[in-house]
């Protein structure tokens, strides 16, 4: 799908989950600092994790060579 | 120092340790009891110890310690006789009757002694009951001798008369057909008794040697083991009659029943007697045994009060312990009849610790109002972070490492997800994750059941860490789905996979290989590539890569907290000289790497990486030829090792000169007017005045030597560390796949239904075993490693003190 519109995708599920837990989770504002901050990190840990596994396969050197069983 | 928050983004709680201030409460001596009880139901406070030359034995409240010391052993003697009586253990009721210290010692010696005297007298009538009923057995049994004795005579008399003969075997006993001189007569005397069954052959061994075998001694056995008087155990014994002459042999034969351990009771011939002799005893067997049954009664009954207030009386001897322990470490001011305290607390609490002064005042009565000041000191304050239940799993592993400085950044912040992640990187099949995911959601569900009860050490390890094991399965799922496997098994879940046959008949699939026909596959690894030739080596390129990008970017993120730290304690020589080079020299070298990982993606460019960062250094001028990833790659290369060369001096060197500078300009300025403020009552002990430090230059510089040295080299080691992400990721991957090829395709391949459920057992235990316990701890070690060394070397200092108040709550813990 691209790898822009996924990383959209990312931006947006980070936005989206920000959002919930600041309206079911709201607990002061040093605790919804916390929150966001263990959000943005989840979403940036999971969006490289992502962007680098696709990065990767964008343009291979090496394709699958199968075995010759079955 | 205490600014927090800069204005745009209110403070984050868990970020830096809250305000500590040291306080000093000034309590009058009648409320000072009832006022150290309210601070310890609110735990905010952390006392410190103003007598602490004094010996425990000198200190105010010694013997009020020796008395609920005294107490808390009797209580311990009432849970032994609990658990001895076999009454289940006591439960915590709900009902809070207030009695006072005096009473309830009070009523704790009367109960103990009582105790003590109902076991002594139990044991007493027990022992007179088990006496008894060896006396009754004896009875039967030697009567039984007698009687088949007399009898067997009488048969064998009868037997002689009728024959008229005088024989060897004419009974000896039958003393009624002898007609010889009564002062001729021998006189047997007999000693009845009961031995120990495993002892009685020796017995008569001695018995036979001593007196020369003139004595004659039955045995008869007992089926039931008998308890024996003196030990209370049951021991197998037989009852025994020894028959003897004269009275050198019977004080013998005395003193070697003596010997064994044999009970003698005595026994009459006459069988009238005898039988008289048992009822009597029956009798009294009877009796006893009610006699100790109304005992064991009355006793259970007064354990069983003893019980129901067991666990208040417990608690609140532990209460009142603690309470004048910490009296103790208060200081009396004798002239104005009040003790003095001085504890850490936190600001937030400033109005909490106020109230419960004031109950305390209201509550006992007290004409005065206990004063509470807030004091200056430079000493370093103890590090407090509010914790809630899912953060302090996590606070207690940065913890463990060593506890934050006052106020420095929380790496635990991070750590909530990082770690979790870096373990999931590490662990990565989703099948496994779900399996994860569902045992600790077991302990979560039942959190409020399982918290309340005693659960063994591992056990109690992984209920602690629950929250962290349901964050690292969560994550493992995710990445699981990026590695594609299940159980090593890859599905095609989100689009069809990326690779194709060059031609319809897949004839070169197995030398060439396949080929990228479609887009790349949009979430995770392409699932053609699992069981290939060339699986390993385009998934080890990966993750390698994958590894050193992760690495950079957490070793990254921990520099820039030491940036924010510097900020915070507005430190600007760590910002210029420390942070500033450190940054640069990171990346220029192990960032580049990075650029060059991305670029070499995106481009699809042959370039040998390990080429073009060695010869970056070996011969930076040189052309690269085929390895150029961009224009003006040279140039930059030049001058990025231009600025890693640069920044490594501009770490070492400037630093301890501007220290100097600094010391000697706090040096002339020594001599500034004292504020008017209090000091602390220690302040003897660790006062940071100005002029105090010596200042040794060379010392400077050797440390920050050192630390440039370990920045440098730890650059190439640290990321290089990183590739144990690959290295697990790998021997996960390959564990997992051998499992399920060996063992359950295997097993399938046989068609076969027992060889099946045999694999499938050998199957589950195998992945349970190795790679749901044995990796799973294996991961979290070296997550636990990255996070300790890697991220946490770049900026902190983990050489403060935990904040531990004065909490009933914690004391409760501590016993347990």
């Amino acid at each position: 799908m691209g790898f822009l519109v996924t990383s959209l995708i990312f931006l947006v599920v980070g936005v989206i989950a920000s959002l919930c837990a600041r309206i079911c989770f709201n607990r002061g504002p040093s605790a919804n600092l916390l929150h966001l901050t263990l959000i943005i990190t989840a979403t940036v840990c999971c969006w490289m994790m992502w962007a680098i596994v696709y990065l990767a396969q964008m343009n291979p050197l090496i394709v699958p060579i199968l075995n010759d069983a079955e | 120092m205490e600014e927090r928050g800069r204005g745009c983004c209110p403070s984050m709680d868990l970020m830096r340790s809250e305000a500590m201030q040291l306080v000093q409460l000034i309590i009058p001596i009648e409320s000072a009891h009832l006022a150290v009880s309210y601070l310890g139901d609110l735990g905010l406070i952390q006392f410190k110890d103003l007598n602490a030359e004094k010996s425990p034995f000198q200190r105010t409240y010694a013997i009020q310690i020796k008395r609920c010391g005294e107490m808390a052993r009797k209580l311990r003697f009432f849970r032994d006789q609990m658990l001895k009586a076999g009454l289940p253990p006591p439960a915590i009721s709900g009902t809070q009757p207030i009695i006072t210290l005096d009473d309830l010692e009070v009523k704790l010696g009367d109960l103990e002694a009582e105790l003590i005297e109902i076991n002594a007298n139990g044991s007493k009538l027990q022992r007179s009951y088990n006496e008894l009923a060896e006396y009754k057995l004896v009875l039967q049994k030697a009567g039984d001798f007698f009687h088949s004795a007399l009898s067997s005579a009488e048969e064998l008399q009868r037997e002689h008369s009728q024959s008229g003969e005088e024989s060897l075997e004419t009974p000896l006993l039958s003393e009624q057909g002898t007609t010889t001189d009564p002062s001729k007569q021998v006189k047997l005397g007999f000693i009845t008794g009961l031995v120990p069954r495993e002892k009685s052959m020796a017995f008569e061994r001695i018995l036979f040697r001593a007196t020369r075998g003139n004595v004659f001694l039955k045995q008869a056995t007992i089926d039931e083991p008998v308890i024996d008087p003196g030990t209370g155990d049951k021991v197998e014994k037989n009852v025994f009659a020894i028959f003897f002459s004269g009275e050198r042999a019977r004080v013998k034969i005395l003193k070697i029943c003596e010997a064994f351990g044999a009970n003698r009771y005595s026994c009459n011939e006459d069988l009238g007697k005898q039988s008289q002799m048992i009822t009597e005893v029956s009798g009294r067997l009877s009796e006893l045994k009610t006699t100790i049954d109304a005992g064991l009664v009355h006793r259970g009954n007064l354990l069983q009060t003893i019980g129901e207030q067991f666990e208040q009386w417990n608690l609140m001897v532990r209460k009142e312990k603690a309470i004048y322990h910490t009296l103790n470490m208060l200081s009396i001011d004798v002239t104005k009849k009040c003790l003095v305290a001085e504890g850490w607390s936190p600001v937030f609490a400033v109005k909490q610790v106020q109230d419960a002064l004031h109950r305390a005042t209201h509550d006992s009565n007290s004409q005065v109002n206990a004063i509470f000041q807030v004091l200056r000191t430079r000493e370093m304050p103890p590090t407090f972070f509010r914790t809630n239940k899912f953060t302090t799993a996590f606070q207690e592993i940065v913890d463990a490492y060593g506890v934050a400085k006052y106020q420095e950044a929380n790496p635990g912040v991070f750590t909530i997800v990082t770690f979790p992640f870096l373990f999931a990187v590490m662990f990565g099949d989703w099948g496994h994750g779900i399996c994860l995911l569902l045992a600790t959601s077991y302990f979560i569900i039942r959190e409020k059941k399982l918290s309340s009860q005693k659960l063994g050490d591992i056990m109690e390890m992984t209920f602690g860490g629950r929250y962290v094991i349901m964050l690292m399965a969560l994550f493992s799922i995710y990445t699981g789905l990026i590695y594609n496997e299940f159980f090593s098994v890859p599905f095609e879940l989100f689009a069809r996979s990326a690779y194709v046959c060059r031609d319809p008949e897949c004839r070169d699939s197995t030398t060439i290989g396949l080929i990228m026909a479609r887009d790349t596959y949009p979430f995770g690894v392409d699932p053609a590539w699992h069981g290939t030739r060339s699986e390993l080596p385009f998934l080890n390129s990966l993750k390698m890569k994958m590894s050193i990008l992760l690495g950079v970017a957490q070793m990254n993120l921990g520099i820039v907290l030491s940036f924010f730290n510097a900020q915070f304690f507005k430190n600007r020589i760590n910002t210029w000289f420390q942070f500033i080079p450190q940054i640069i020299f990171l990346n220029s070298l192990f960032g580049y790497l990075s650029i060059l990982i991305i670029i070499k993606w995106c481009t699809g460019s042959k370039a040998d990486l390990y080429h073009v960062m060695i010869y970056m250094f070996l011969s930076p001028t040189d052309d690269l030829g085929e390895n150029q990833l961009f224009s003006g790659q040279k140039m930059t290369q030049l001058v990025l090792l231009l600025l890693a060369f640069v920044s490594v001096p501009w770490m070492l060197l400037p630093k301890p000169f501007l220290l100097k500078m600094q010391h000697n300009r706090h040096q002339g300025g020594a001599y500034a007017p004292l504020q008017d403020s209090e000091e602390s009552l220690q302040s003897g002990a660790n006062h940071d005045s100005h002029g105090h430090e010596e200042f040794e230059f060379s010392e400077v510089f050797v440390h920050q030597l050192i630390h440039t040295i370990e920045f440098v080299l730890g650059a190439v080691s640290n990321t290089a560390s990183y590739l144990r992400l690959w290295a697990l990721s790998l021997a996960h991957s390959e564990l997992s796949s051998v499992f399920y090829e060996k063992v359950l395709q295997l097993a399938w391949g046989y068609n076969n239904v027992i060889i099946l459920i045999v694999g499938i057992i050998i199957f589950i235990c195998a992945t349970v075993g190795v790679l749901l316990v044995m990796e799973t701890l294996s991961a979290f070690l070296h997550a636990l490693r990255l996070h300790w060394v890697e991220f946490q070397n770049k900026f902190y200092e983990g050489d403060g003190y935990k904040f531990y108040p004065f909490s009933f709550s914690l004391i409760d813990i501590e016993e347990e």
